[in-house]
């Protein structure tokens, strides 16, 4: 996941606490060993060099699959888990190179949910295409890592995997959970978003580390799948509280998605966010 | 800041929260986000109160507060008080020794140059009720009061809006409220200014309005403050039926006293400025109130603590409080035999010119393994008057305004407020659960 | 005479606090409020101990308490 993962545990009981760390990392790495994209030995892998024939998937891709399905309906087609294949021409290192506009049009008819048959527990995706469980791997990885971590113990937990969280309950005597959200393009402790958080998942949008400059512009890191081109005058950060790490990340991403409308979009659906 | 998800009202978050919910089949999906830290909250604390030489209380305090999910709370309150000991009667020390009866018709003997007391015993009841609902940016909060003592009985009540202006910045307060009173002397009701033998049998009655608005800011990240006008108006029996005013020879020793006699009604306004800042860990607080009323009285109270954590959730908070007020139009040490009475007098110490200090500290701490807060506040007390009065002084008297005659000037050099010495011990656990 | 004192000082006092709107808008994000969470910062951070107090006080002194309306009398002043 490449990000530092952690699991805070109100427990005094340190060998409660072990075993608790235990079960969340190796649903961790579970999660990523099945989804991420960057190994050669998973379902994602087989699906993205399937060559144009069905795939069959378990029940688990097939939920997630149903997810992201669920999603593209949602947000009108802005979120796209095969918009990864776009990374290829664009390159976040701070600089200004821009791909040119045919390159962007080769890329994007190899983008599109509505090219992909999803039924009967099978994928079938025309070659060249790739599907991207980024957007929503991590945040399902903290849910079902905390769903362990409660089987394991009645204490309050914190799962924390590189700034998607999820919290069952406050600490002892009520105590919330004090979470910090930095904001790395500022410094010192203005720049810091300061939260107690009690109950439930939060999940930030937008990386300030990652981007291009273009026409004074600065582009964040997620790409539209509608333009083939990153999505700009998006808030540098988005943090969002929901029932569930999932729920909060999709949710601050598709606000990201709506550009300079994300704002709007989020008051509008009554979610509980915050703007660095 | 309490951070709590609204549950879904749209339809793209009605999809995606069942979406979500397919996908994890967990419990935790269809649950709110929430900061609410239980729903029940206990608080008790006892008081253990003594003046050296005078009053002993004990008065124990229990509170239980249900939140429900939508902010809506109530609670209930019972305090008991348990009250022995000596209260002064007003009446003059003089320099012989004196004999004083009291309201219950028992006699006590006061030594030469000390202050005439009458002893008492007494017990106090009283239940509080509060139901508080947020609306949104407003929240009204509705209470309702009733107690009873041996001779006292209060019913009262009130409703106070707090409204959140300014991305919750500030905070408006507005409340009124009303509280009858009745007053059963025990032996019946004296005529004021008498020799205290015709008395009337049944209660008193006595009724208080009042008023109050405020407003609360954040000035800074770690800056808030605050400044809360009240205005009382209080109506009926308003005189302590059990005190006496001394009457004094042309010497100045008290030869007889006569019941005191205080006016029908009071007017009370205060203004009251807060403010709470955080340092890096500690928080000071400051408070300053300035009080006057129609009868004379002014007041000055300043308030200082500072609490200083101990650790993540111990804490000690010292704590200081001065406090000046100046004497009632009608306060007197003594009335002059042979000349005519004024309308009102009183000889009661907390009507006259008043100082006292505090100084104490509170510590707070869990027990290990424990839910639950304790604290433990150790507390003194050391109030005395603003001095002898001399020849010929009237003290802060103003001058006559309607209703009362500026009292009589006393020729007595005894210190008119006797100083007082207190200790208060306070316990208390407070849990949610 | 001190009545009016008081009242213009209490008038002045609210319009100044009113005033600040420009202060603390500006400087008071949401993410700045990290303190002004914290359960210690409140004006009255203890409500019952400020009730003891207040009954305390109110017996022994002349004056009553600046803050808020109800509660119920007793015969100790």
């Amino acid at each position: 996941m490449a990000s530092p993962c952690e699991v805070l545990i109100d427990t005094d009981d340190r060998s409660e606490a072990a075993a608790v760390v235990k079960v969340a990392a190796a649903e961790a790495l579970r999660v990523e060993q099945k989804f991420s994209r960057y190994r050669s030995d998973n379902i994602v892998h087989a699906i993205n060099h399937a060559g144009g024939r069905p795939v069959p998937v378990d029940d688990e891709t097939a939920q997630i699959l149903d997810y992201a399905d669920e999603c593209y309906q949602i947000s009108d087609g802005k979120f796209d888990i095969t918009s990864g294949v776009l990374r290829k021409i664009w390159r976040f290192d701070g600089g200004n190179q821009v791909p040119s506009e045919r390159a962007v049009h080769e890329v994007l008819e190899r983008v599109g949910w509505h090219r992909v048959r999803w039924e009967n527990h099978a994928l079938t995706m025309p070659a060249g295409m790739e599907i991207d469980f980024g957007g929503i791997g991590k945040e399902y990885a903290v849910d079902r890592a905390a769903a362990w971590c409660v089987e394991q113990t009645s204490a309050a937990i914190l799962v924390n995997f590189g700034g998607d969280l999820f919290a069952n309950g406050p600490r002892r005597e009520g105590q919330p959970w004090r979470v910090g959200v930095d904001d790395p393009a500022r410094t010192g402790e203005a720049a810091r978003l300061q939260l107690e958080l009690s109950r439930g998942g939060l999940a930030t949008s937008g990386d300030a580390r990652r981007f291009v400059r273009w026409n004074g512009k600065r582009l964040g890191h997620i790409l539209d799948p509608s333009t083939g081109w990153p999505v700009s005058e998006a808030p540098r950060s988005i943090t969002v509280l929901a029932a569930t790490c999932v729920e909060a990340g999709t949710l601050s991403t598709l606000a990201y998605l709506q550009g300079p409308r994300a704002e709007a979009f989020l008051k509008e659906h009554d979610v509980r966010f915050w703007l660095l | 800041m309490q951070l709590d998800a609204p549950s879904p009202t749209r339809p793209l978050r009605h999809r995606l929260r069942s979406a979500a919910c397919l996908l994890l089949a967990s419990g935790a999906c269809a649950g709110k986000a929430t900061a609410q830290s239980g729903n029940t909250q206990l608080d008790t604390s006892t008081l253990f109160y003594t003046e050296r030489g005078r009053t002993t209380v004990v008065e124990p305090m229990v509170r239980l507060t249900r939140s429900l999910s939508d902010g809506q709370s109530f609670s209930a309150q019972l305090v008991l008080d348990a009250m022995t000991g000596a209260s002064p009667t007003g009446a003059t020390p003089s320099k012989i020794a004196q004999t004083v009866t009291s309201a219950s018709g028992s006699t006590s003997t006061t030594e030469a140059l000390k202050v005439p007391v009458s002893p008492f015993r007494d017990f106090r009841g009283a239940l509080d009720f509060d139901w508080v609902r947020p609306l949104g940016l407003v929240t009204p909060t509705t209470s309702a009061h009733v107690s009873r003592e041996r001779d006292y009985r209060s019913l009262g009540a009130s409703e106070v809006v707090s409204i959140d202006l300014m991305q919750r910045l500030t905070t408006l307060t507005v409340g009124g409220g009303y509280n009858s009173d009745e007053v059963t002397p025990i032996g019946g009701t004296p005529i004021g200014l008498s020799d205290g033998s015709v008395r009337t049998q049944g209660s008193n009655s006595k009724r208080v309005a009042s008023g109050t608005i405020g407003l609360s800011r954040v000035l800074t990240r770690r800056w808030l403050v605050g400044v809360t006008g009240t205005r009382i108006a209080e109506r009926g029996y308003l005189t302590e039926p059990y005190k006496v005013v001394s009457l004094l020879d042309s010497v100045g020793t008290p030869s007889d006293q006569l019941t005191e006699k205080r006016p029908e009604s009071r007017s009370r306004s205060g203004i009251e400025a807060s403010s709470a800042y955080h340092l890096d860990q500690d928080v000071v607080y400051t408070t300053y109130r300035y009080y006057w009323d129609d009868w004379g009285i002014r007041s000055h109270t300043l308030d200082f603590k500072y609490r200083h954590e101990l650790g993540s959730t111990t804490y000690f908070t010292p704590h200081v409080r001065l406090y000046a007020q100046t004497q009632a139009d009608f306060f007197s040490g003594g009335l002059q035999q042979g000349v005519p009475l004024p309308t009102f007098a009183s000889a009661d110490y907390r009507l006259g010119p008043l100082r006292s200090g505090t100084l104490g500290g509170t510590f707070g701490f869990h027990l290990p393994k424990s839910p639950g807060e304790l604290t433990l506040r150790v507390e003194y007390i050391h109030q005395w008057g603003k001095g002898d009065r001399g020849d010929g002084e009237t003290g802060d008297v103003e001058g006559p305004s309607d209703d009362h005659r500026s009292s009589v000037s006393s020729t007595v050099t005894h210190p008119t407020v006797a100083p007082v010495d207190i200790g208060t011990v306070v316990l208390g656990y407070s849990v949610g659960f | 005479m001190s009545s009016h004192r008081g009242v213009l000082g209490a008038a002045l006092l609210i319009i100044v606090i009113a005033g600040m709107n420009g202060c603390a808008a500006m400087s008071v994000h949401p993410w700045d409020r990290d303190l002004l969470a914290e359960k210690k910062m409140k004006l009255v951070p203890s409500p019952t101990e400020r009730a003891i107090d207040d009954h305390i006080y109110f017996s022994k002194e002349g004056s009553t308490g600046g803050q808020g309306v109800g509660g119920g009398g007793c015969g100790c002043n």
